[in-house]
């Protein structure tokens, strides 16, 4: 199971509604990139924080082995914006203002980061999908879905079995056995998963198989509580935001 | 799609293989694009998506048990994109997975794994994000994809030997995915002196020095992935059609040497 969705799965939010969660994180997220960086991003960024390492109990190891990710892409996208192409000083100058608005991107991707973390490290991609075909999306589509997050696992499993088989059979030691090794770790994934796949088909065609799969999902309701705090909280970061804009700019 | 750490298991020795860790990671990440942009191309990759749920959902009403196989499509182009590339240069990333993808399931089934696996990355590797999903998924599932695709099956019609076309499929996917993503980047942030052009020379000289020799990497991967493919599960290849078309070109290369 990959770090996230295992943390999710123990997560003392586990058992609250989807709803609930995404009205709280995903709306820090729209938060984050509607209001303005300054200060709008820098307090969802705090809020989201605290509510990540706080009530939500994400341990701060974990929450910054995902969010380096982000932050790397964040840095490298950030960059050019520091400088200009042409212009009367020379080919490529120091932007006037590149600064600024470098670091209110940050701000902005890093606060809206966060919001999808909090939604991500609080519900298990098993509570999330097969709910889906209540915000309507095919059915189909979301069998599909699950089949994937379920082979995935196993997959990434079996990946890294023959990827340890290999190095112990002296496999990367150079370059062309290095190629080779990936080569049929590539192509041993692919008959693998089509494997799995006819051998799940058979098994599932013993029982009855009639195209739906059908999985429980465990019982969860939409908590007017949370979510009305959840919302609260929300208006209030916007209307702090417009509050201290001029002061603070 | 590049889901795993980038971390290589070797020190960073140069600046070439720092940037290349951090490029890997071609996403856009969440909250990166303005509003604006991020629905724009949420618009814009739409009627590719839901081209592709229909074709899905036919497919699967009309042989239920396909819904197993899409499914461990999915899991496979999930997989792929996890796979620790060795890059010409030295250092390593992660392959884009799609041109592989397109050859295999077609560009419109794609569109709808890419779009699921670009999902499951946002929500379980923090790779990219919701709110540029659309962005993501049109860059990574649909113009990749189709690019891809249509190099695979030009070459092919004019009779180049299906690892060539594989190859040059691949690295057409690779790069197209790369290159529309710099044009995001470049539209969301034009330059202040020079505008989008100035933007995108930016961003495209900035990807551009890690995605060329990984669009390689990525191309000679697939050819060798194809070649084991070809040897273990013919079965599956001319069920997916890849093939079948492979041998009716054979066919009539041979017909037209013949005929000479």
């Amino acid at each position: 199971m990959l770090p996230i969705d295992a943390a999710a799965h123990s997560s003392r939010w586990r058992h609250r509604h989807p709803v609930d969660k995404a009205v709280l994180g995903l709306g820090l997220t729209v938060l984050a990139i509607s209001l303005p960086p300054w200060p709008g991003a820098a307090l969802v960024l705090l809020t989201a924080l605290a509510v990540l390492l706080g009530p939500a109990g994400v341990p701060g190891r974990r929450l910054w082995r995902a969010y380096r990710v982000p932050l790397g892409f964040c840095v490298t996208g950030a960059l050019p914006l520091l400088v200009q192409v042409g212009g009367p000083d020379g080919f490529v100058t120091l932007a006037g203002g590149g600064p600024v608005r470098a670091g209110e991107l940050l701000l902005r991707t890093s606060a809206a980061s966060l919001g999808v973390l909090l939604f991500a490290f609080t519900t298990p991609m098993s509570d999330l999908l097969p709910r889906l075909v209540n915000a309507g999306v095919p059915a189909p589509v979301v069998d599909v879905a699950l089949v994937t997050y379920r082979m995935s696992f196993l997959l990434l499993d079996s990946v890294r079995r023959i990827r340890e088989a290999q190095a112990a059979r002296l496999g990367h030691i150079t370059r062309a056995a290095t190629w080779r090794s990936l080569a049929g770790l590539g192509a041993t994934a692919f008959v693998r998963a089509f494997d799995r796949a006819a051998r799940l088909q058979t098994g599932l065609a013993g029982r009855g198989y009639d195209g739906t799969l059908r999985v429980l999902v465990p019982e969860a309701r939409v908590s007017v509580r949370f979510t009305t705090a959840s919302v609260v909280l929300l208006a209030a970061l916007a209307a702090l935001t417009l509050v201290l804009e001029r002061p603070l700019t | 799609m590049s889901p795993v750490s980038q971390e290589t298991g070797q020190g960073a020795s140069t600046i070439h293989e720092v940037l290349e860790r951090v490029c890997g990671a071609m996403h856009i990440a969440e909250g990166f694009l303005p509003p604006a942009h991020a629905i724009a191309w949420s618009v814009a990759s739409a009627p590719f998506v839901v081209h592709g749920v229909r074709s899905l959902t036919r497919e699967v009403r009309e042989h239920p048990e396909s819904t197993l196989l899409l499914g461990a499509s999915g899991a496979f182009t999930f997989v792929l994109s996890a796979l620790k590339l060795p890059s010409v240069t030295g250092s390593c990333s992660h392959p884009t997975g799609t041109g592989l993808g397109a050859i295999l399931f077609r560009p419109p089934i794609m569109a709808v794994l890419g779009t699921i696996t670009l999902l499951f990355q946002a929500l379980l590797l923090a790779h990219g994000g919701l709110t540029t999903l659309g962005a993501n998924v049109f860059s990574m599932a649909i113009v990749g994809p189709w690019a891809g695709y249509a190099v695979y099956r030009l070459l092919r019609r004019f009779g180049v030997p299906l690892m060539v076309t594989v190859f040059f499929g691949a690295f057409v996917a690779d790069l197209s995915t790369y290159c529309v993503t710099s044009v995001q980047l470049a539209l969301a942030f034009p330059d202040p002196s020079s505008g989008f052009l100035g933007a995108l020379g930016k961003f495209g000289s900035i990807f551009a020095v890690t995605q060329l020799p990984l669009a390689v990497s990525e191309g000679l991967l697939t050819v060798l992935v194809m070649r084991l493919l070809v040897q273990s599960s013919k079965g599956e290849l001319t069920r997916l059609g890849v093939l079948l078309s492979g041998k009716q070109n054979r066919t009539e290369t041979e017909t037209e040497v013949v005929a000479r």
